[in-house]
């Protein structure tokens, strides 16, 4: 009997990490630490913080692998763990103090960077990532999931908890806060 | 120009994704909006060259050492079993003692046992499940077993001796 469902490539892993197989929970550590961590920097917008947010991120997904669904995708689970941890410290850091966010000093890796991916490293990138980084969390989050991590709308809204079409409305305005920060001058014709 | 007739920029770009429409027809003919289409499309086209940053080299040592320490979550998985199953056969009990009290005769309380006890074995199926699943299932089985049978014990005894309330 053939299976209707697509394969679920992170399922087999699931189930032996359960079993108590450190190799096969490594191997699903290691297949989503980039995006894990990449959420996390352009949330918290500090390295040190990123590092330790997905490193708990990645415990819990460990602690909590017996209530997770593996129907569901396991990076989109870990990735919503790691937006709530995330959301708790931008939480807690606006209590502490009313502080200015500071724009991302270097999001692009320093070591282990291919030639093509400094080529790609020009001016207008930089300018950009300067141009996020001023944004809200809100808005970093869907531009960063929709464009760096090139998820669909439909996996935004599962790793955000709310519906598809919230996500296209919030990626719309994100992206128009987004290019008026890129557009110098602006121009009020096309309004 | 024609910037009274532009369209909105959320239903010119609501457009732009589904591929056709009025807007950006219009879009077309108007230099305006052809501007903020060729400004977004800039946009965009970096937007997606951005990747995201390695993670420190030292993530998933630092994440396995801390996995090391704690239980195999499989383990969890059985005590939260073992958890259900106590938690429903304590529940049933208290359940089927009190009402007990209102029907005085052992063959009365067997039949009601009969009725009442669908409710407790969903529950020792629940705790049962999460175990079924795991390589616990002799432990269940003997565990309900013994539950059960001392269960049956007691029931027996509240069924013969008066409870104090009728003494
Ligand atoms: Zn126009």
């Amino acid at each position: 009997m053939a299976e209707e469902a697509p394969p679920l490539p992170w399922k087999a892993d699931v189930q032996a990490a359960r079993r108590g197989d450190p190799s096969a929970f490594e191997s699903l550590v290691r297949s989503v630490q980039r995006p894990v961590y990449g959420l996390a920097l352009r949330l918290l917008q500090r390295e040190a913080e990123a590092a330790e947010v997905a490193q708990e991120a990645l415990l819990r997904a460990y602690q909590n692998l017996h209530r997770y669904d593996d129907s569901r995708p396991f990076d989109l689970w870990v990735l919503a763990i790691t937006r709530n941890l995330c959301l708790d410290l931008l939480r807690r850091r606006t209590k502490v103090k009313t502080e200015e966010l500071e724009p991302m000093k270097e999001v692009l890796p320093s070591g282990d960077v291919s030639q093509l991916e400094r080529a790609i490293a020009t001016e207008e990138r930089q300018s950009l990532e300067e141009a996020m980084a001023t944004l809200s969390a809100e808005d970093r989050e869907v531009l960063a999931l929709y464009y760096v991590q090139k998820r669909t709308t439909k996996e935004i809204a599962q790793v955000m908890g709310c519906a598809p079409g919230t996500i296209m409305a919030r990626l719309f305005r994100a992206r128009e806060k987004l290019r008026k920060k890129m557009t110098p001058a602006p121009e009020e014709a096309a309004r | 120009m024609t910037p009274h007739l532009c369209p909105d920029l959320e239903v010119l770009f609501a457009e732009l994704e589904e591929g056709e429409g009025p807007a950006l027809d219009h879009a077309a003919e108007c230099e305006a909006c052809s501007a903020v289409l060729e400004e977004h499309r800039l946009m965009e086209n970096d937007l997606y060259r951005l990747a995201d940053p390695l993670p420190p080299p030292t993530l998933v040592a630092s994440v396995m050492a801390r996995v090391a320490a704690e239980p195999i979550p499989q383990r969890r998985e059985v005590w939260s079993g073992v958890a259900i199953l106590l938690t429903s056969l304590v529940g049933g009990l208290g359940y089927l003692l009190m009402n007990d009290q209102a029907l005085g005769r052992f063959g009365t309380g067997v039949a009601s046992f009969v009725v009442e006890g669908r409710l407790f074995a969903e529950g020792i199926l629940s705790g049962a499940h999460a175990l079924w699943s795991t390589a616990g299932l002799a432990v269940a089985t003997t565990l309900a077993f013994l539950l059960l049978t001392s269960l049956l014990g007691l029931k027996r005894l509240a069924g013969n001796v008066p409870t104090p309330s009728e003494a």
